[in-house]
């Protein structure tokens, strides 16, 4: 989470992110998601639309989309959170009700492509606090499910474990 | 006890003339208030007396002086209390409203004067007691209404309204005079309870006559259509208690016009009669409130809906004659009663209503309601005061607008009783138009409530508008007078039933009310409801809900975000609904009927974004007008062009025709 | 009835299995490289930091820093890396902690040849 874990204020930290977690673990059987776009090129956005479909199916895991961030238990937020999104992002996440929880989904909104400049933040991070992030360009449907299973505490995440230093053929 | 009735009606009398003296002295403001103190001591009497008279059910007759001209009589009748009454409430909200409304100066004190002269000839209006008496005080409560309504004559359109005022009422009085000169002519008096007693005298084709020139005559005052283009030219530039004053009281006089020809000096008429009154009332109420929400001037609005109301009012009669000349007095007499509930009802809200305008108008300057907007936040107390008075006259329960419209409907459902099936279906087609009204009516007073008062200010005016220095008390007190109504009806349902049974000889209140603050349609198995346990139970349900939250509601703190608008920068007053097009689904079904004329203009034809403002026009075709009456005067025109060289100047040609009238009276008498 | 309707009973898939079991196919998916770390060399390093479009790789001393996060699977050092890159197979990245997506590779070539 942040690189003050251990010290007194990074426990506080950690049990609230725990506690969340454990809030968000409430929604693990029915989660309400609305989806914020704060400038992408709306591929991101196809991904997330495609999970509505049959082969993926979201609803099967008891997941919904609603348009009313009143009714929203987590945030999907795609695309650099320029800054003229502001006000939208900001009045989305005061208009969702807690516990909620935001995940980032693409490479722009963890701060890839789009440096911060005069026009953009760069990462949604600077904006709301994001709990989950979702990697790729656009991340494939599968990428998404499991960014919300992990959001929900219905699976573990595996990136940390994952190391990019090939061994002749296999990755110690 | 009915010499302490007409001791507060002479009070009541003497009050007002003082009132009027005194208001010449309106210079200055202690003036105003004085005259006002005065006003509001002779509505305190007259609303007691009429009260009272009501509840004696019974009348009496004063002579002043001899003879038809050189003495008055002065006839107080049970009919004539729920007018007193009415009277009563609104002179004394009106005397409370004055001191904080108007500006003292010489306009007010020659308004003052007038407006009190008007009162008291009202009263006169409804306590006379002989033909001549009758008309010499119609004719001077015409001419004071027309001064009324003059007060600031140096603005636009302030003396067309008059005009229209005063020739329709003309036409109006030659009709009422007609009626009464055939009346008194075939029962050989002038006095009004002989010409009563012997009314059976009178051949058939006269009473149909004298009931047609009644009816139409008083229609014109009442505002029954066509009869009624005064009425919303005349209410908007009238001064706000002048308006109030002739909404809330003087169409009513029409209204007691045509009861007291329809139910006292000509009773028993044919079921005709009846049906013609009650078909002229349902189509005044439906065409009433739809022109009604076509308008974005408040008061034109407030107008229409006086229109709106009549009708209903009226339609209530006519079937009450109706129902009695098909032997169904019960429902007669009952209908009668609802005629006069709604008369004293609609009277109160609507004098509040008008009130309450003239507020809007002093504290924002303007009438119009699309520039209105967000006054809920600006005039707390008015808005309260407001929205009693809507749900009043939109016939919302449980208040007294709800009690009567529910009581007619009752009556008019009832008309399977009836053996004539032609009689039976228009009494139901009737029903069923006074359904339409009411469903507009709640439509239009959601409109004419919700764009001035709730939302964000359209104009910068209404952004500014202040409570400090309004009048609050008038109709504060009317506010209270609705409640009151509504939730003590059974009381006077009782009062009104005696009055019933003085007019039309029927006492129905065994079949009326029963012990239990029922209100019974005249026949115990059809219908039945309590006002009074209304107003408890829906008490007691808003009440219930809050009380379970209030003492279970989450202590955790919580968070208050504001409200979702979907993420857009700001609200901008102009995203809201305007006046104009909250009523656009009523202008697109009726359009038939209002025949529109629209203009639409664009700056350019560049595309939409880049072409400038564009204008649109919408022109509410004015049939009545156009049709009716432009005819009508392009004939008496005509005809008096014809008839002009008659009075060429000449005068020989004067002469001659002194010569051949004196031939021909001396051939005729000789 | 339609050959589809058949076909489709027959071979179709209604819904992928997940979280169950991740589906074959997603190896093929565009993911983030894997580096031989015994072929990196630092000038090699520099050149691929400065190919990569979305600002995902850097160079911190003798260390190749890959940030999962802000990588796009363009493939770009990939191409230009001569074998010491290949795409990595992972797709499936999602993670609660930010940090947790930044990976480091040593750079352990280059002890010869071009420092």
């Amino acid at each position: 989470m942040s690189d003050t874990a251990g010290t007194p204020d990074g426990e506080l930290a950690d049990i609230s992110a725990q506690l969340r977690r454990q809030a968000l673990s409430v929604f693990g059987r029915s989660l309400h998601i609305r989806t914020v776009d704060t400038g992408s090129c709306a591929v991101c956005e196809s991904e997330i639309r495609l999970l509505a479909a049959p082969h993926y199916d979201l609803h099967r895991l008891g997941f919904f989309f609603t348009p009313a961030p009143r009714h929203a238990d987590l945030l999907m937020v795609t695309g650099p959170a320029i800054r003229a999104a502001d006000n939208l992002l900001l009045k989305t996440y005061a208009a969702t009700p807690d516990p909620k929880a935001v995940i980032a989904v693409g490479a722009c909104a963890l701060g890839g492509v789009y440096p911060e400049d005069a026009l953009t933040h760069g990462t949604v991070d600077r904006v709301v606090p994001v709990d989950v992030s979702i990697p790729g360009c656009p991340p494939s449907p599968l990428a998404l499910l499991q960014g919300l299973l992990i959001a929900v505490g219905r699976l573990t995440e595996r990136v940390s474990a994952l190391s990019l230093d090939l061994d002749a053929a296999g990755r110690p | 006890m009915i010499h302490a009735i007409a001791a507060l009606i002479i009070a009541a009398a003497a009050a007002w003339l003082a009132a009027a003296l005194v208001g010449l002295g309106a210079v200055r403001r202690s003036g105003l208030r004085a005259s006002a103190a005065l006003a509001l001591a002779g509505g305190a009497c007259a609303a007691t007396g009429g009260a009272l008279l009501a509840i004696h059910g019974a009348g009496t007759t004063l002579r002043l002086g001899a003879g038809p001209v050189g003495g008055a009589t002065f006839h107080i009748a049970p009919l004539a209390a729920p007018f007193i009454l009415l009277i009563g409430l609104v002179a004394a909200a009106n005397a409370l409203y004055a001191p904080r409304y108007h500006e003292p100066g010489r306009g007010t004190c020659a308004y003052l004067l007038v407006y009190h002269l008007a009162l008291v000839a009202s009263l006169a209006v409804l306590v006379a007691g002989d033909a001549v008496a009758f008309l010499v005080a119609w004719e001077s409560m015409a001419l004071m209404c027309y001064l009324v309504i003059l007060r600031h004559h140096q603005r636009e359109g302030v003396a067309r309204a008059g005009f229209l005022f005063i020739a329709l009422s003309e036409i109006g009085f030659v009709l009422i005079v007609l009626a009464f000169a055939i009346l008194a002519t075939q029962t050989g008096s002038l006095d009004l309870v002989t010409i009563a007693a012997r009314s059976h005298r009178v051949g058939a084709t006269w009473r149909a006559a004298a009931y047609l020139l009644a009816l139409c005559g008083f229609g014109f005052k009442a505002g029954l259509v066509p009869f009624h283009i005064w009425l919303p030219a005349a209410h908007p530039v009238a001064p706000a208690d002048g308006s109030a004053f002739l909404s809330g009281l003087v169409i009513k006089l029409g209204v007691y016009g045509i009861a007291l020809f329809g139910f006292t000096l000509l009773p028993g008429g044919p079921a005709w009669w009846g049906l013609i009154t009650m078909g002229l009332g349902a189509i005044s109420a439906v065409l009433g409130i739809l022109y009604a929400l076509m308008e974005r001037d408040l008061k034109r609005f407030l107008a229409y809906s006086s229109i709106e109301n009549v009708g209903i009012i009226i339609t209530a009669l006519g079937a009450g004659m109706a129902f009695t000349a098909y032997h169904q007095p019960a429902i007669g007499a009952f209908l009668l009663i609802v005629a006069l509930y709604h008369s004293v009802n609609h009277g109160v809200y609507k004098t509040l209503l008008f009130l309450e305008a003239g507020v809007i108008e002093h504290a924002t300057g303007t009438r119009d309601l699309d520039r209105l907007g967000g006054l809920i936040r600006r005039l707390p107390r008015t808005a309260v005061i407001f929205l009693i008075g809507t749900v009043a006259i939109a016939a919302l329960p449980p208040l007294n607008g709800f009690v009567s419209e529910w009581m007619l409907f009752q009556g008019l459902f009832q008309g399977f009783r009836i053996s004539s099936h032609v009689a039976g279906i228009l009494i139901v087609i009737a029903g069923a138009l006074i359904a339409l009204t009411g469903g507009l009516a709640i439509n239009a007073f959601a409109r004419a409530f919700g764009i001035p008062f709730l939302g964000m200010p359209r104009s910068g005016p209404a952004a500014r508008a202040t409570e400090h220095h309004q009048p609050i008390a008038g109709p504060a007190v009317l506010a209270s007078a609705c409640v009151f109504l509504a939730i003590g009806a059974p009381l006077v349902l009782t009062a009104l039933d005696r009055v019933a049974r003085a007019t039309a000889g029927i006492d129905i209140h065994s079949e009326l009310l029963v012990p239990q603050l029922t209100v019974i349609p005249a026949h115990t198995d059809f219908a039945g409801f309590s006002p009074t346990y209304l107003a408890a139970f829906m008490l007691a349900v808003t009440a219930i809900p809050i009380l379970i939250y209030l003492a279970g509601r989450p202590r955790a703190a919580s968070r208050r975000p504001p409200v979702w608008d979907g993420g857009i920068l700001s609200f901008k007053a102009r995203m809201q609904y305007t006046a104009t097009t909250h009523a656009n689904p009523v202008r697109v079904t009726f359009e038939p009927l209002y025949r529109p004329h629209v203009d639409l203009e664009r700056a350019s034809d560049d595309p939409a974004g880049r072409s400038g403002p564009v204008h649109y026009r919408f022109q509410v075709t004015p049939i009545f007008e156009r049709y009716l009456y432009q005819p009508v005067v392009w004939l008496v025109r005509r005809a008096a062009e014809f008839a002009r060289p008659i009075q060429s100047g000449d005068v020989n040609l004067y002469l001659l025709y002194v010569f051949i009238v004196v031939l021909i009276a001396y051939a005729v008498y000789a | 009835m339609a050959s589809w309707f058949y076909r489709g009973l027959r071979r179709g898939i209604v819904t992928t299995r997940y979280p169950k079991a991740i589906d074959a196919w997603a190896r093929q998916l565009p993911s983030p490289p894997a580096f031989h770390s015994a072929r990196l060399t630092i000038a090699l390093a520099d050149r691929l930091v400065d190919a990569c479009a979305a600002g995902a790789l850097s160079r911190a001393d003798r260390t190749l820093i890959l940030d999962l996060g802000k990588c796009t699977a363009c493939g770009r050092c990939i191409e230009l890396s001569n074998g010491a890159a290949q795409p990595s197979g992972e797709s499936l990245l999602a993670s609660p902690d930010r940090s947790g997506l930044v990976k480091t590779v040593p750079i352990r070539g280059g002890q010869t040849g071009d420092e």
